[in-house]
């Protein structure tokens, strides 16, 4: 067997011709992707994946019923490409969408993709035993039924602007015939789970925790063959493991740079970098109820005018540009530009220290025995500023906003803490102020759970700042509920100016991925909310490839050694 | 001696079993729990995670879950990993043993190195090259193990692009390569791991013994020894070194503790899948069952370790065979 794994390598080495074929569009087709990653997907289904690694590589293997567009645009089905369904029509009263499932559709084990699977897919997402996050994401789909096995139709309990959204981009579709018979409580243990078996453009080949995980390119696809024959996540949980894999060549691919990274990847003329716009912002966060008693406002922060001082005592862009260098903007606010409902010129509290000084003497707040922080009935303007340790860009921001509010007259703990704890703490209220970050989806609706009343209220709630709001929660809503995108735009910038303005957070870095590749890979546009969304489509000219670009395609897939065992 | 291993026996398991119970208080105490990440994420509701503790029965009280994890354990059962999604028994049976391998390399390798450095130092004690090697020993005995893992990383895999940066075999191309080419590509990815943990644990072997072979040197069968006109390099082989070398036995035994641990970080730095990588991260995710299978594993095999120092002390020492 090694000797004949042998003997095809050893063809493949002799004759790049061999592995590269000319695809329709004129570009090779062959070649391996390696990407440098910092860890393990946490599982492979979709329905209860949490973790970056699993939702890229999930992506690949499993389709839905249609892709969103690179505009992020989620009214209706603008933007939207075919997937699995190759036509689609709107009920009459726009209640219903009828998806046609595409006959050519196959499963990575050669069965036809069915109506059924779709209907047997949402039928299990939204089960409660499954304990899927994204049951919560489809509450406006009343059912899903399949008149005939090419047809599976949508049911609305209302009409919405995010309908198709909801239908296509929240559930991957899910074989029924792997699944039916595994206990929904199970299947996080399952054979499946670690074998899984998709429909996308790249079916699975192995995983090796914290090692690899591979894919192969499924050249007979329905939607085309790949260009890329293999891709490979090469997992090292040190970041300077991962980077220095990147710079020694030993991978193609670093999703993530940090600043002082891309100077690095100067220095290689064979390396290139890309940035993108991307969809996660930072923010330093006020409690603004009181953390031994959450029934009362927070003693410092339950001041708007002390609140938006701070604010003003913020010089975002110097901090930014400190912490992040080119890699990042001051945030807008809970919001990223690569929404087209955000205006990218919403009006901002402006850096003015003076000012800042200004308004906290007019509170009361002076410092009364010239030790450079200021007081108010014996009470210090102190608070502690909790941030994660495992994040070096967030505890760099916590110290230099420390500073900045130094000069302001506040005096700022920070409070370096493990992410588990830093959890706790805030599903707990327990915290003065947090810098925290967001990684929104394509839908800028989650601005509701995250600064909406409801998420302020609900004790599973992400608001944790217990910011409430009646005009931004009712302006949100509008913009969530209307059909006109300029509509859209004007309701949120009003919900967005209303919370700036309030400042229950110091918006502060909108973070521009920026991601290191070699340059034999020639990369398609990188999709804000997914860079790998058009892997499909990279290639590897034929005359740049090196030996692993033709190593061949492992086509099995090796039983794991726990098969049959169940999770407790 | 069968009653004495015996008892080393029993007491080991008494120690483990009081680690186990340790660390299994403090992972649970500590905040969080395995599912931080989903936790975290605002689109999961509050029955959902109720039902997913319930469904690993972390909603039962704290004493309730160690008795079930003990009967477990009874059993032969470490548990389930959260993180893994497959037995703990089988996340370890991966994992140690590319840990073994590498402290068992690490082990040989620094015992002897740090001994032949010694006996080089002894042998021309008070010379400059005796000063330099208790210089450069030092230097490395008071290195962090994780600096050291990434100073090598970036000097032989990027400056001098000599080794692989990480993990145990070559991801794309292992599996197409013939037994040599395997065994190559093993070792290469071996090589800077163990190398790093035996420049760290050599130089305090070196130390350690350079002191214990200067205390024989003016016994009395060593003068005999010189008297009889055994040249200095047999002397210091041939007796002095045979009897420098019973303290050095007991800190093998000391080893096997600092060597688990500094593996931890090489493991980490170098993404070798060992026993520390799987441990460390499980720790990160709150992965309880896998964090205590981890510490029983590391527990028996330090004090397996230390039993192993005695015995082996026993037979060196005749004196102590006979009690």
């Amino acid at each position: 067997m090694a000797a004949l794994k042998r003997a095809r390598l050893l063809c493949l080495l002799i004759s790049v011709a061999c592995t590269g074929t000319e695809s329709p569009s004129g570009k090779a087709t062959g070649g391996t992707l390696v990407i440098s990653t910092g860890g393990d997907p946490d599982i492979l289904i979709p329905a209860l994946l949490s973790s970056v690694q699993a939702g890229q590589i999930t992506d690949l293997i499993y389709d839905r019923l249609a892709m969103i567009g690179d505009s992020l645009s989620i009214v209706n089905d603008a933007g939207f490409t075919p997937q699995l369904a190759d036509r689609w029509t709107w009920g009459a009263d726009s209640l219903s969408i009828a998806f046609h499932i595409n006959p050519r559709a196959k499963w990575h084990d050669g069965k036809p993709v069915r109506s059924s699977d779709v209907r047997f897919t949402f039928q299990s997402t939204t089960d409660s035993t499954l304990g899927s996050g994204t049951r919560p994401l489809v509450t406006n789909i009343d059912s899903v039924t399949t008149p005939d096995s090419a047809t599976a139709v949508f049911w609305f309990h209302a009409r919405s602007p995010q309908q198709f959204y909801d239908a296509t981009f929240q559930m991957p579709i899910m074989p029924e015939h792997v699944w039916r018979g595994i206990a929904l409580s199970a299947w996080r243990g399952s054979e499946p789970a670690k074998h899984p078996i998709g429909s996308g453009q790249y079916r699975f080949v192995r995983w090796v925790p914290l090692a690899v995980v591979e894919l192969a390119a499924d050249t007979g696809n329905y939607r085309g063959s790949p260009k890329l024959s293999r891709v490979i996540w090469n997992i090292a949980p040190d970041f300077n493991a991962a980077i220095t894999r990147f710079l020694a060549g030993e991978t193609d691919f670093f999703e993530q740079l940090r600043p002082e990274n891309v100077a690095e990847v100067a220095k290689h003329p064979e390396l290139r970098t890309k940035q993108y716009r991307g969809l996660s912002y930072a923010f330093a966060q006020f409690n603004l109820r009181d953390p031994a008693n959450v029934a009362r406002p927070h003693p410092i922060f339950g001041n708007r005018e002390l609140r938006r001082a701070l604010t003003m005592a913020t010089d975002r862009t110097t901090l930014v540009r400190s912490v992040y260098d080119s890699l990042a903007l001051p945030a807008l606010g809970p919001t990223v530009r690569a929404y087209p409902t955000t205006d990218p010129n919403l009006a901002q509290i402006p850096f003015d220290l003076p000012r800042a000084r200004q308004i906290l003497d007019s509170l009361g707040w002076r410092d009364a025995n010239g030790d450079g922080i200021r007081e108010r009935n014996g009470r210090p303007l102190q608070f502690s500023l909790a941030v994660t340790g495992t994040s070096r860009a967030r505890v760099r921001l916590a110290v230099l906003l420390q500073e900045q509010l130094r000069q302001a007259g506040a005096k700022v703990d920070v409070e370096q803490l493990g992410f588990p704890v830093l959890i706790e703490r805030l599903r707990k209220r327990a915290f003065d102020a947090t810098i925290g970050q967001w990684n929104t989806q394509p839908s800028p609706g989650s601005v509701r759970g995250s600064w909406g009343t409801g998420g302020s209220r609900s004790t599973s709630g992400t608001n944790y700042g217990a910011y409430e709001s009646p005009v931004f929660d009712a302006n949100v809503d509008s913009a969530l509920a209307s059909f006109d995108q300029s509509a859209r735009r004007a309701y949120f910038t009003k919900a967005y100016e209303t919370i700036i303005q309030d400042a229950p957070a110091i918006w502060l870095a909108e973070i521009l991925p920026t991601v290191g590749y070699h340059s034999r890979l020639q990369l398609a546009p990188l999709r804000s909310d997914a860079y790998w969304a058009h892997i499909a489509d990279w290639w590897i000219p034929a005359d740049k490839r090196i030996p692993r670009d033709n190593a061949p395609t492992a086509t099995s897939v090796a039983p794991s050694e726990s098969a049959g065992k169940k999770a407790p | 001696m069968i009653r004495y291993l015996g008892a080393r026996l029993v007491q080991a398991a008494v120690i483990v079993a009081i680690v186990a119970t340790i660390s299994f208080a403090l992972i649970h105490i500590a905040p969080g729990d395995p599912f931080s990440a989903v936790m975290d994420n605002p689109n999961v509701s509050e029955r959902v995670r109720a039902t997913l503790r319930a469904q690993y029965g972390l909603d039962r009280p704290l004493p309730e879950q160690f008795v079930r994890y003990v009967g477990q354990l009874a059993r032969g059962d470490l548990g389930w990993s959260f993180s893994h999604d497959r037995p703990v028994s089988e996340v370890l049976a991966t994992a140690v043993p590319n840990t073994l391998l590498l402290m068992v390399i690490a082990l040989a390798g620094s015992f002897a190195l740090g001994i032949l450095i010694a006996l080089i130092q002894v042998a021309r004690r008070g010379s400059a090259v005796d000063h330099a090697l208790s210089g450069i020993s030092l230097f490395f005995y008071s290195m962090p193990d994780f600096w050291l893992g990434i100073l090598a990383l970036l000097t032989f895999t990027y400056w001098l692009p000599i080794f692989p940066v990480g993990g145990a075999v070559d991801p794309v191309m292992h599996e197409y390569m013939g037994l040599g080419g395997r065994i190559v590509d093993r070792l290469r990815h071996l090589a800077l791991p163990a190398l790093t943990l035996i420049v760290l644990a050599s130089a305090g072997v070196a130390r350690y013994q350079r002191a214990a072979l200067l205390d024989v040197l003016p016994a009395d069968y060593i003068r005999t020894a010189r008297l009889k006109g055994l040249t200095e390099r047999e002397i210091l082989r041939r007796h002095a070194l045979r009897n420098a070398l019973l303290p050095i036995i007991s800190l093998l035994g000391l080893s096997f503790p600092a060597l688990l641990t500094g593996a931890f970080f090489i493991e980490k730095i170098f993404a070798w899948p060992g026993m520390g990588l799987a441990v460390v991260n499980a720790i990160g995710t709150r992965d309880y069952p896998l964090v205590v299978g981890g510490v029983i594993i590391g527990s028996i095999m330090v004090t397996l370790g230390s039993l192993l120092a005695d015995l082996l002390y026993a037979w060196a020492d005749p004196r102590l065979r006979a009690h």
